[in-house]
């Protein structure tokens, strides 16, 4: 028989909510989305072994898609050890708006634990809202969980409204992300499910300077890459 | 998932010219990444910078040399021992230092019950942080971001390893890193002032209660009275309104029940001597820079604790508190609840050593010019060889011991001969004395 060595549990935390928006427009059509699948796929792991290295979070997550309307895609607040990601499909408008009301009810006190870290919120577009983007806006920051969560733009190709996303984010200190190649989408969706999810949690080592306004100080994020030819959108 | 070297990719040592191999990518942190390598057949860890980050931390190169020169304060820290370059690159560069083995874990995994070493395993590697830290100050030199993803433990030893090294620097000097939320020091967390030897020692006093405790010595009612954990509830907590859970003073910051479990269970459990400590820790220190408790404080205390581990007939780990015993409080095991009955004990000044069936005494015990010292065996407890209710304190020094019988006749013990554990028997151990107490 193994002997108990010490009394206890393990060390209290908090939840973490943790939300994909997926544009799903019929401009991600074909390769984007299929990058955009690829990219979160690829960041499933590395955003749960940082989960499994932050004693402080316990971290939960959903998905929104939009297009024509805004649907959950993940429902149910998944605990990201058995987060799996079901491959998006693309067409229609970008009901954008329609996506953060979506979030806007989930992060409503009621719907929330009575305690929690920042939820983080990754917005990830190809375009420009095609409904009332700034009445969904308006719907997510009149909700406390959404004035203290921490949003996150990524834009993709040339087309994306990044004056949209830097709205989103609301922090001038913090830029929208333009990914002009699959490679950078990759960096991109990998930071913002490892370093910003760490950030929100627990932040690391604070290095002298950096971005300190906002609800919790977000690291650099990593840099584009040289873009060859081939690999552009 | 690495970003910045390939496999097989070569770089090459300044200093020795060597070459090495890159292998497996390790893990990555804000200032870089992580790497094992190989030089002739031999296993490193090289740590790459970002780009970005060496742009922000212009020392950098300087500090790492100045720390390569000067070498490592003591075996547990994993130095940088050369920088390394690559060729037809300039944007960065890393630096050696050994591999962290296998069988170590960080403290993430004892926070997270990953990780199970017994308490004396757990008492051991905060000893030997303490005294690795005491090593680097001695030096004249700060840290500056001890936190749990910077050390690493052996849980069957308590063995340490200090990584991330590259922050180190002369005390006063200006650095990039502040530290780490929830252990940097209130002063620090406030801005009012930069790292330096006594916030490393905050940092360490945090540190030592998430080992012992696993839980936060300032996170009590305030911090279950804040729904959204964000960066101003951090400052607060930490930096502008810090408050120690078991504050004698002020209990508005008390643990919680269901959900600050951890430090109730834990809190009750050890003697007063350690709840002592940690009260000055995160009172009197927490606002006066003088008022931090200093490593080799919580050396003595540390050895005293884990001297005062016994056993239940369960198996479970207690610990000897003579406050309570004097106060004549009834002690129950933790793990079988059982009454506990104490096993003999050698009080030696001011400290008691419990006589456990595998108990070693150390010249940190018996000789009072050695303090510290657990270089060799000098006495251990053995069962007699052919009355096994018979138990005794072998002598296993060099020199014979003087005992004086509780009928004050006097004896010598010589090396390899053994004492009986009787109650009231003196021993002189040379510059040393203790008394049996039953
Ligand atoms: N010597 C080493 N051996 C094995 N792993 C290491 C070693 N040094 C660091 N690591 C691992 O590499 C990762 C990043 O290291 P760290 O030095 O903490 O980065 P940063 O300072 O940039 O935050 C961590 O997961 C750490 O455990
Ligand atoms: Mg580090
Ligand atoms: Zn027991």
């Amino acid at each position: 028989m193994e002997i108990i060595k010490r009394p206890g549990g393990a060390m209290a935390n908090r939840p973490l909510h943790f939300f994909w928006l997926a544009d799903c427009s019929g401009s991600m059509y074909g390769e984007k989305i299929e990058q955009l699948n690829y990219a979160i796929r690829n960041a499933i792991k590395p955003m749960q072994d940082v989960a499994a290295d932050n004693p402080n979070a316990q971290v939960m997550v959903r998905a929104i898609k939009f297009s024509t309307g805004a649907q959950w895609h993940i429902a149910t607040a998944t605990p990201v050890e058995e987060f799996k990601w079901d491959n998006l499909t693309s067409n229609g408008v970008t009901d954008m708006g329609l996506a953060l009301q979506l979030v806007a009810e989930q992060l409503d006190v009621s719907q929330m634990p009575e305690r929690c870290l920042p939820p983080v919120l990754v917005l990830v577009s190809d375009g420009q809202p095609t409904d009332d983007f700034n009445a969904g806006l308006a719907a997510l920051m009149s909700k406390p969980w959404g004035k203290k969560s921490v949003r996150i733009g990524i834009g993709i190709g040339q087309d994306v409204d990044l004056e949209v996303l830097q709205k989103f984010i609301g922090n001038p200190e913090v830029k929208p992300l333009q990914a002009n190649n699959a490679e950078d989408l990759v960096k991109y969706i990998r930071w913002a499910s490892t370093v910003v999810l760490q950030a929100a949690s627990a932040p690391a080592s604070q290095v002298k300077d950096q971005v300190s306004t906002g609800v919790v100080p977000i690291p650099q994020a990593p840099i584009a890459s040289d873009v060859e030819a081939d690999d552009v959108w | 998932m690495s970003t910045l070297l390939q496999n097989n990719q070569i770089i090459s040592g300044e200093l020795t010219q060597q070459s090495y191999s890159i292998d497996t990518f390790l893990g990555a942190g804000t200032q870089g990444e992580v790497y094992r390598a190989q030089a002739n057949g031999r296993d490193v860890a090289i740590k790459w910078y970002f780009p970005h980050y060496i742009q922000n931390d212009l020392q950098l190169r300087q500090r790492l040399e100045n720390a390569i020169r000067k070498g490592s304060p003591d075996n547990n820290f994993l130095w940088p021992l050369e920088l390394v370059t690559q060729q037809n690159n300039n944007t960065s560069f890393g630096y050696v230092m050994p591999l962290r083995p296998n069988n170590f874990k960080s403290i993430v995994d004892l926070m997270r019950r990953r990780a199970e070493p017994s308490f004396h395993a757990l008492i051991s590697a905060c000893l030997a942080l303490s005294e690795s830290f005491l090593q680097l100050h001695a030096k004249g030199l700060c840290y500056r971001d001890i936190n749990f993803n910077n050390v690493f433990f052996d849980p069957n030893t308590g063995d340490i390893l200090i990584c991330d090294n590259d922050n180190v620097d002369v005390n006063g000097a200006t650095g990039a890193i502040n530290g780490t939320p929830r252990f940097m020091a209130p002063e620090l967390v406030r801005g009012d002032s930069p790292p330096n030897t006594e916030s490393d020692l905050f940092s360490l006093s945090i540190l030592l209660f998430y080992m012992l405790m696993l839980h936060h010595p300032l996170e009590g009612k305030r911090e279950a009275s804040i729904r959204c954990f964000d960066q101003s509830a951090m400052n607060k907590l930490y930096g502008t309104e810090p408050l120690f859970i078991f504050d004698p003073q002020d209990n508005s910051n008390a643990p919680v029940v269901g959900l600050h479990d951890n430090a109730l269970v834990y809190w009750v459990l050890y003697p007063q001597f350690l709840r002592d400590v940690f009260t000055r820790a995160f009172t009197t220190g927490i606002e006066d820079q003088h008022g931090r408790i200093r490593e080799n404080e919580w050396r003595v205390i540390l050895i005293n604790l884990r001297d005062s581990i016994f056993y239940c007939r369960c198996g479970g780990q207690n610990f000897y508190d003579s406050d309570s015993v004097k106060n004549g409080e009834n002690q129950k095991c933790w793990a079988c609840n059982h009454s506990l009955v104490y096993p003999p004990r050698l009080r030696i000044n001011n400290a008691v050593v419990m006589l456990n069936h595998d108990t070693k005494l150390y010249p940190h015990h018996t000789d009072q010019s050695q303090k510290f010292s657990f270089a060799t065996q000098q006495a251990a407890v053995i069962r007699h060889p052919q009355d096994p209710n018979r138990w005794g304190l072998q002598n296993l020094s060099t020199n014979a011991w003087t005992i004086t019988l509780p009928d004050n006749s006097i004896k010598t013990v010589e090396p390899q001969r053994s004492v009986n554990l009787t109650a009231g028997i003196g021993i002189n151990f040379g510059n040393t004395v203790a008394e049996i107490q039953v």
